[in-house]
């Protein structure tokens, strides 16, 4: 269907797009004339076009949500709104098409329950609540809900544990809250196009202890999302197979919770808990409150062993972070994305910095004074006492290891011959897109981005774990940095939890129950998982073109009941 | 269970068996760092510092006794609860790690580490190496260069050196540099990137 759908926009619709404006200098000879709607993204005008790619376009059709489809037969996204449910309660989700205005242009693109982001679910710890989920876009999908341990038959992963909800099929998954914190829900099908274009949503999971998290006056749930467009619109996605499959697609819009102009208004002396969750494709955030005191509190699954304060949130895709931050000077704080990129055809690194929102302070002081507080950094003696049980196996040799690397083929020469020789260096982690058109050209077709297991060399689905309920198992990871095109990977264990026990031969001293972590290029991460939970799972790298260009592997965890 | 340590740090070839004792030795017995803060203890773990980000010291050779030395250095990021340390300005934060073999002890003075920014704007003391010839420190640039020098006392130390260069080194990203003027781009002229 979706080749279909991809190519009747190429035939019918692409020649309504004119070239892309903003290449002028960079001697592209495809667009209108060659009767292709794909157009080059956006790339730094000093950056000169690399000989051979002019012609170039990506092997794939390309494709856009509904299919070129005027926007204004759509109605309108509404932010997000929150609902708050009972156990046993039940929620109608659809996946619908959307028109979004961003920056005064509408576009089509998804939403659940026509909201951008999707509700934020309000739970309690313990919770059972039923989603009966329907399909009404064009592509069949599913709904994942990372980070939950959920009964296995409701993770949302296609040919998995369920069969694709087609466009007009439903499905209803009961969703159970184990554990307390933030956590999100997207679609588990081209998570490419699917959660790029606004499939997502949080879910907040409120713990029956009061002082769970330390004294606050306001909460706010952020969701931090970019989005790849031009100035005439979103550009294209591939049809068959993602494109950008060596970095991931990184957007040049930046979005909180669905919009360009996030705003706050505290008075001065608030404690406000901030709730991030990163929803991009590839783009790991470094999360600045404009020099606020920040202290970090909880992560993926729970809360760390003690609060720390940090100077930045540095947060990839998938990851989430609740940070407490105080507002005391009035006036405007920019809450930036501070990072340093990377022009590699300069050679350089340069300060970028995006402006994701403004927190207003205003002069009135706060209700009541928190700051003794907010000062206070807490020890948390509830998590300290739940990893009691794993300290016995932090220092065990590793059960599994798993080198991460790539395979390509079938790339034009001219990338190949320019990673060749111009990547004598590659940064440990990549904040931006550094070479635009090499990195848009790159498919699924052509990219292979593999997980690998040493010991038996078997690759990404290949390869078979099985274990039993209860096991607690050390992986170690490896991300192989003499590779064609090393990268860093956020690597996201399905139904389980996991604690990062060290990396590069540094010990963890502050632990935090994980699904997702980062694992930056040329390091070796060992982490121990917590297998609680039968059924089948993934395990995957969370850049959407990474996992769709192959990164993923499925293992499978014997109920204890079952295994005896 | 090692099977994945073939990018692991390697000792130089000459260096010797003293220099890969070196590399095992718990971090927890380095200096303080450079950030004005003594570095967190640390317990020696069953994994290395990422090979691929070794720095390489080239001696100098202006020193009597330094002719055959050598030195690397090795960065792993600062801990941090996000597993990657970056600063608010979006900079690594690394603990740099640096072992010299082959270098015999002054007769006179101290060897000081020191790093600084490649175009020597601003420069950092590092620390005194130790008697078994290690220093670490915290770095939070993306680039930097690694000097060790010679001065007369470790008590009167300024905020750059005044000693002879021994050793210098460059960070792995240093050999990042422009495109122009060569390969696919042999076209495009340096000099309009601003280099020369």
């Amino acid at each position: 269907m979706l080749r279909t759908a991809a190519l009747f926009f190429g035939i019918f619709l692409a020649p309504a797009l004119a070239l892309a404006q903003g290449h002028e200098g960079h001697g592209m000879h495809h667009g209108a004339a060659d009767g292709a709607a794909w157009r080059m993204p956006p790339m730094d005008p000093t950056m000169p076009m690399m000989p051979g790619l002019e012609d170039e376009l990506p092997p794939v059709a390309p494709f856009l949500a509904g299919m070129g489809m005027d926007p204004s037969m759509f109605p309108e996204a509404r932010p997000s709104e929150v609902v708050e449910m009972a156990d046993g309660d039940t929620l109608d989700l659809a996946a619908t098409l959307v028109r979004r205005t961003l920056r005064g242009r509408a576009f089509v693109m998804y939403g659940y329950n026509g909201q951008y982001p999707g509700p934020l679910l309000k739970v309690s710890q313990g919770a059972t609540v039923f989603v009966r989920f329907r399909n009404e876009i064009e592509l069949p999908t599913t709904v994942h809900w990372h980070g939950v341990r959920l009964d296995n038959r409701f993770d949302g992963v296609p040919f998995v544990t369920q069969a694709p909800v087609e466009r007009g099929e439903a499905f209803t998954y009961e969703v159970h809250f184990r554990d307390a914190g933030v956590y999100w829900y997207h679609p588990h099908m081209r998570e490419d196009i699917q959660q790029d274009l606004g499939l997502y949503g949080n879910l907040l999971v409120e713990p029956p202890q009061a002082e769970y998290y330390g004294p606050v006056h306001r909460e706010q749930v952020l969701i931090l999302d970019d989005l790849l467009l031009d100035e005439r619109g979103l550009i294209p996605y591939g049809g068959e197979a993602p494109t950008h499959a060596l970095m991931g697609r990184f957007g040049n819009l930046m979005l909180v919770n669905g919009t360009t102009d996030y705003r706050l208004t505290v008075r001065r002396g608030e404690v406000v808990r901030f709730f991030l969750t990163n929803v991009a494709n590839a783009r790991t955030f470094n999360v600045v409150f404009g020099g606020a005191p920040v202290k970090v509190v909880a992560s993926d699954v729970g809360k760390f062993e003690r609060e720390q304060w940090v100077g930045s949130v540095p947060i990839a895709p998938a990851e989430r972070y609740v940070v407490e931050v105080r507002f005391d000077t009035p006036g405007q704080v920019a809450l930036t994305n501070s990072i340093q990129a990377i022009n590699h055809f300069r050679g350089e690194f340069y300060p970028h910095v995006d402006t994701l929102g403004l927190v207003t302070v205003a002069d009135e002081p706060a209700a009541q004074d928190l700051r003794e507080a907010f000062e206070r950094l807490r020890d948390h003696a509830d998590v300290a006492r739940d990893l009691e049980a794993f300290r016995p196996h932090f220092d065990r040799p590793p059960d599994r290891e798993l080198e991460l690397t790539l395979r390509v083929e079938g790339l034009p020469v001219s990338i190949v011959r320019a990673m060749e020789i111009d990547t004598l260096y590659v940064p440990p982690m990549e904040w931006n897109d550094a070479m635009p058109m090499m990195n848009w050209l790159s498919t699924g077709t052509q990219v292979t981005w593999i997980l690998r297991e040493p010991a038996t060399g078997r690759e990404n689905m290949d390869i078979r774990w099985d274990f039993t309920e209860g096991e607690v198992i050390k992986l170690r990871l490896f991300n192989n940095p003499r590779t064609f095109h090393p990268m860093n990977h956020p690597i996201h264990v399905h139904g389980q939890r996991f604690l990062v026990l060290e990396m590069d031969g540094v010990e963890n001293p502050n632990l935090v129950w994980k699904d997702t972590a980062i694992v930056p290029v040329g390091s070796t991460m060992d982490v121990l998982i917590d297998l609680s939970n039968p059924g089948d799972w993934m395990l995957h790298c969370h850049i959407a073109e990474h996992l769709h260009a192959g990164m993923m592997l499925g293992f499978s965890v014997r109920a204890q009941d079952s295994a005896q | 269970m090692r099977t994945l340590a073939k990018d692991r740090p390697r000792v130089a070839a000459g260096a010797g068996a003293a220099l890969a004792l070196l590399l095992i030795v718990p971090l927890a017995a380095f200096g303080p760092t450079a950030a004005g803060g003594a570095a967190d203890a640390c317990v020696a773990a069953d994994t290395d510092p990422p090979a691929y980000y070794k720095i390489d010291l080239v001696p100098t050779r202006r020193i009597p006794g330094t002719k055959r030395a050598t030195g690397v250095g090795y960065v792993t990021f600062a801990r941090s609860p996000f597993a990657v340390a970056v600063s608010p300005e979006g900079s690594y934060v690394y603990d740099l790690t640096l072992s010299v073999a082959q270098l015999r002890p002054p007769r006179q003075g101290v060897y000081v580490a020191w790093v600084s920014t490649p175009d020597l704007d601003q420069v950092r003391r590092l620390g005194v190496l130790d008697a078994a010839m290690q220093v670490k420190g915290r770095v939070d640039w993306n680039k930097f260069l690694v000097i060790i020098t010679l001065e007369p006392s470790a008590d009167d130390l300024g905020a750059t050196w005044t000693g002879p260069v021994v050793l210098r080194g460059l960070s792995r990203s240093g050999l990042m540099h422009t495109m122009a003027g060569h390969g696919p781009y042999q076209q495009e002229p340096c000099a309009t990137y601003g280099f020369n």
